[in-house]
């Protein structure tokens, strides 16, 4: 009997081609479009390391001053990133499983091979446990040990692009490189690790590329290279070079900790509490009620807005072009149906129950599904490039269709077009069998 | 075979109440040709519709084939449709843009037969009609008698216990009107039990019994000028 | 024409009515907030920079190597730039302007801190940037009054430090800020450490670093070449002339100095254009979103008034038939679509609003302004009418005779 519904189906499609086809490219581009921005939201808000997103915290100390709040607009809110002598004590507490301080920073690497000209890398200074924290692959070698974080000794992890790049991809533990006119060695390589979004660091880029280089943290308190990324400062103490500067008020490092039961988070949190109160003794954390904040991964990309307003209003236009969609698919299948009333009759009249009336009408809506579903997916591929194309290289590692957002695709189109064409279906079998049959 | 007691149709609109049918009763024996007339509004066609259990009525006991279909469902009531009943109508009623075959086969489809069942089924009632050679053309292709013939066909098709005609012959002239009505005499013939509603007195006339309606009820028997006095009386008979 | 027999057959097929105007409402509430969203982004995108945007060209300088002084290569790069042809000025800089990277610091305009009831002066928040004394012509602002630097005022400056030069250049933004009404050339700046600044140019309007700042145009500028070994530089060419000299100094100026890597030597617009990309993304998409979404409603109306047109052929025979004008049928047509999306834009207006409502609640876009309603209304209108039109000429062909044939 499928069979059967489905060469009507066909006779029918064929017979209302013109209305057929615009109800295919209704739920087409209502799904092309509505997948598009589902598929970049997605993956903008996907969760980039799932397995342990509920035990890594990012920490906020407000070590701000009064007057005014850190952020006018929103005064509950604390500094993102902590003051480096911050940063270095909170290393120190032996309360989270893991902790780790991080900053960015760039300069040229000179390899010692002459056929590789200099080239500018990324780099990022912070502590041994950001490898195991962030589980970090490794390809070759490992990270450095923990006297290494206390000696800050030149030695450098590269990631798998550089070491391609410089090294063709070669074993180069052991090697050396010239990342600003000082001489490093190879202590670790990582395997290809992109989080996205780099939830790591979501300030200046969530999406965009890791670094290529890390290296202790301590070795740049006497190498001085400038870090990068958002810094703000208060006070009034003049600052002359890069010592004052590791000393000051102005907030620069990411601070991380790994805390894996509620019980040690809420120890974690009076350990902070004790902190900023022998703080104030020595007379920083001027706020009256200066707190600490910890937030989850998660919880860190909705506090740093991740995804953009704009792309989240996209997201809702999309929903909202769906519905247009599906409306105008309802309305072209009612009138299609009511045009079939007659056929419809004849045949309730010649023995067909609602039942079958009702699946023969509901293969149809299934194919003008399937083949809008199709075309949505087509026309998504389409608008992923078409993203891609205009946000200038911004966005690429966001625009991937996955076999899960396919699957979707496929799932919400026929879902659509069955909705679409239930009630028009349900209506079609309530028509009387007696009438339509007298005259036409 | 038919037995409609005290039938009464009420429509029911927001400002006025139709009486359609008011105790209209009605016995047709098995293997009868019976020619139903009247003027237009008197309730043929609301007649044909219950008969055919295209619609439901609104009291009264009707029997079908020794089955009280007064109270059935509309799942049963389509089977009854598809197996006991054959239906031919005025304005033919084919489906423009199936062949003949797929044509025929629309009833077949909803009985759940096995393919070469249908085949042979199909064939045979295209046969029977003279038009098993045009199998595959499509409704648009013929005259109007032979689309007549074929919507026969497709009562024929499923070996019903009765046929119910609508006018048959009213879309046709004369000469295929006859052989429209030569076809249903044989079928008659055959055993199975027709109900025509027209009215054309020459075709009423060919028929065993005239049954007249007038404002909903059937009136008293009234032969045409010539024709074979019918011998049963209306309400009379019993069911079979 | 009447309006009575339209609106009693529309309410006989009531469904198909109430889905046409949910659908038009819908795509209103869409159309009216994504268009007033794209036509900020496209006045914010529109704003006057205040630099002269197609005339610059801009590279970075990375120095490495022990032998790296940066003291002399950025004297000998600005000396070899200047003599190419074709080249106004150029600067080096830190950071750039309209980049949404920069820095910003607050200043006062007394030298105290607090006044002698402790209560704190006020401040004012600034883009900073340090320019040499050819800065003002090598972004190309143009200054309201006062001079620029002077080549002995431009110094070498220390990492992380939080010296001020004595003089400066703000812009009229700023000064107004700073000093209201009074003229403010020749008044002293404070920075925050109490370093004082005299204030010895105006620029009459310029932007700075973070384009959704509101204090965007506040920008202050001292004379100075910021510490190494990292540097950018911005250089202004003569009209036409940029692209040219973007090949010359990527191919000429590495070789100067192996001491020191050239990188991305690029237009400046490109940097304005990566700065507003989000914007101009955000436009694009509301934009294609509007285009698909107006030919979907219009087609889905061609398609049912096509397929009305279809279905009441002999009804619209039989008004032929007695009299109905070409003209009567096709203006039947039209009503009957008038009507459906009068309903449909008054129900949008409220979607419109509603949708907005939700917008600035959760997202803080700004209120719609009131225009856009009935722009939306007129423009759906006119969609409509446009759409209906070609079904309905199509009616308007059907003969008078269709009335007396049977089937």
């Amino acid at each position: 009997m499928f069979f059967y519904h489905m060469r009507m189906a066909i006779k029918s499609i064929r017979r209302n081609i013109v209305l057929s086809a615009l109800m295919v490219a209704a739920i087409g581009i209502g799904i092309g479009v509505c997948m598009t921005a589902i598929t970049v939201f997605y993956m903008m808000s996907s969760d980039p390391i799932p397995y342990k997103s509920d035990s890594l915290y990012a920490v906020q100390l407000n070590s701000w001053e009064a007057p005014g709040p850190y952020d006018a607009d929103r005064p509950e809110r604390l500094p993102e990133l902590l003051t480096y002598r911050d940063a270095k004590a909170l290393l120190d507490s032996e309360v989270p499983t893991r902790s780790v301080a991080t900053y960015r920073s760039g300069f040229t690497l000179n390899p010692d091979n002459p056929d590789v000209s200099p080239m500018l890398v990324m780099s990022r200074f912070t502590t041994r446990n950001f490898f195991s924290m962030f589980d970090v692959p490794f390809l070759y070698g490992a990270p450095w040990d923990e006297a290494t974080d206390r000696s800050g000794d030149s030695i450098a992890v590269l990631n798998y692009s550089i070491n391609e790049e410089v090294f063709g991809g070669e074993n180069s533990v052991g090697r050396t490189v010239e990342l600003a006119g000082r001489e490093f060695t190879v202590v670790g390589v990582m395997d290809r690790w992109e989080p996205v979004p780099k939830f790591y660091a979501v300030f200046n880029g969530a999406f965009e590329e890791a670094e290529e280089v890390f290296m202790p943290m301590l070795l740049n308190e006497s190498w001085e290279r400038q870090n990068y990324g958002n810094t703000n400062c208060w006070g009034d103490t003049p600052m002359n070079g890069f010592r004052d500067f590791l000393d000051s008020e102005c907030t620069w490092v990411e601070f991380w900790v790994e805390l894996n039961d509620a019980e040690q988070k809420s120890r974690y949190q009076d350990w902070l509490a004790g902190y900023i109160a022998e703080q104030k003794r020595l007379g920083r954390f001027p706020i009256e009620n200066a707190g600490a904040e910890v937030h989850d991964v998660n919880e860190w990309m909705d506090y740093n807005e991740v995804v953009s307003a704009d792309f989240r209003v996209l997201v809702g236009l999309a929903f909202m072009f769906l519905a247009v969609c599906l409306l105008n698919t309802v309305a072209l299948l009612l009138a299609k149906f009511s045009g079939n009333a007659a056929r419809v009759g004849l045949r309730r009249a010649l023995g067909a129950s609602k039942a079958m009336i009702f699946r023969q009408n509901l293969v149809e809506v299934g194919v003008i599904g399937i083949a809008g579903s199709l075309l949505g997916l087509g026309l998504a591929w389409l608008g992923l490039q078409g993203v891609r194309s205009i946000n200038l290289g911004h966005y690429d590692r966001l625009v991937q269709m996955d076999a899960n957002l396919v699957l979707f695709a496929v799932a919400i189109s026929l879902l659509s077009a069955i909705i679409a064409g239930l009630y028009p279906t349900w209506r079609i079998c309530q028509i009387p069998p007696a009438t339509h049959l007298k005259t036409q | 075979m038919l037995s409609m007691q005290h039938i009464s149709k009420v429509y029911r609109t927001e400002l006025v109440e139709t009486h359609a049918l008011r105790d209209f009763s009605l016995d047709v024996s098995d293997g009868e040709f019976v020619a139903v007339s009247g003027p237009s509004g008197s309730g043929k066609t609301t007649f044909l519709n219950i008969a055919g259990l295209l619609e439901t009525f609104s009291s009264g006991t009707y029997m079908l084939d020794g089955e009280d279909v007064s109270g059935l469902g509309d799942n049963e009531r389509s089977r009854i449709r598809n197996r006991k009943i054959g239906f031919i109508f005025q304005s033919f009623n084919l489906i423009p843009d199936l062949d003949l075959f797929d044509n025929v086969d629309v009833p077949l489809r909803y009985r759940g037969l096995k393919a070469a069942d249908r085949r042979e089924r199909i064939e045979k009632a295209l046969e029977t009609v003279g038009l098993a050679s045009r199998m595959k053309h499509v409704p648009a292709q013929l005259s109007g008698g032979q689309q007549q013939r074929v919507a026969i066909a497709r009562a024929l098709a499923g070996e019903p216990r009765f046929l119910l005609a609508d006018e048959p012959t009213g879309n046709l002239d004369s000469l295929m009107a006859r052989q429209v009505l030569d076809l249903l005499e044989d079928i008659n013939e055959k055993g199975t039990t027709i109900i025509m509603v027209t009215h054309d007195p020459e075709l009423a006339r060919r028929a065993h019994r005239n049954v007249h309606v007038l404002d909903g009820q059937v009136t008293d028997l009234k032969p045409f000028d010539g024709g074979t006095p019918a011998v049963v009386n209306a309400g009379a008979g019993g069911g079979a | 024409m009447e309006i009575r027999p339209i609106l009693s057959a529309m309410l006989r097929n009531k469904t198909g009515a109430v889905l046409v105007v949910l659908q038009i409402a819908l795509t209103m509430a869409v159309v009216v907030n994504a268009s007033f969203i794209i036509n900020q982004r496209l006045e914010k995108m529109n704003r006057d920079t205040g630099i002269d945007v197609d005339n610059i060209l801009i590279f970075q300088s990375w120095g490495f190597g022990d032998d790296y002084n940066h003291e002399a290569s950025i004297t000998r790069d600005i000396e070899y730039i200047r003599s190419m042809p074709g080249v106004i000025a150029v600067t080096p800089t830190r950071s750039l302007p309209v980049s949404n990277s920069g820095s910003a610091n607050d200043f006062r305009a007394t030298a105290e801190r607090f006044d002698e009831n402790n209560v704190e002066y006020p401040s004012v928040n600034a883009n900073t940037y340090v320019w040499n004394e050819q800065g003002i012509d090598a972004v190309g602002v143009k200054l309201a009054a006062g001079r620029s630097f002077y080549a002995e005022e431009v110094q070498f400056r220390e990492s992380r430090s939080s010296e001020f030069a004595p003089v400066t250049i703000i812009t009229k933004d700023l000064a107004i800020k700073m000093f209201g009404t009074e003229d403010a050339l020749g008044k002293t700046v404070y920075d925050f450490f109490g370093n004082a600044a005299e204030v010895v140019g105006i620029i009459e309007h310029m932007q700075g670093a973070w384009i959704d700042w509101d204090e965007l145009t506040n920008v202050i500028i001292s004379p100075g070449v910021s510490a190494g070994p990292f540097i950018r530089f911005m250089v202004r060419t003569e009209a036409g002339r940029r692209d040219e000299l973007i090949a010359a100094i990527e191919e000429q100026l590495p070789k100067l100095d192996r001491g020191r890597m050239i990188r991305r030597v690029e237009p400046f617009s490109d940097v304005v254009r990566h700065a507003y990309s989000r914007d101009h993304s955000m436009t694009i998409l509301l934009l294609s979103t509007i285009i698909l979404l107006v030919s979907i409603t219009s087609l889905g109306i061609i398609g049912l008034a096509s397929f009305a047109v279809r279905q009441r052929t002999k009804q619209i025979g039989t008004r032929r038939a007695v009299g109905a004008t070409r003209m009567d049928i096709v203006r039947y047509f039209m009503m009957e679509n008038w009507l459906v999306t009068t309903i449909g834009v008054v129900l949008g207006s409220i979607l419109a609003l509603a949708f907005n409502v939700w917008l600035v609640d959760t997202y803080a876009l700004d209120k719609l302004d009131w225009h856009y309603i009935p722009l939306g209304m007129l423009a759906l209108w006119v969609l409509g009418q446009v759409a209906v039109l070609m079904p309905a000429m199509r009616a308007s062909t059907i003969a008078p005779a269709v009335a007396t044939r049977t089937v």
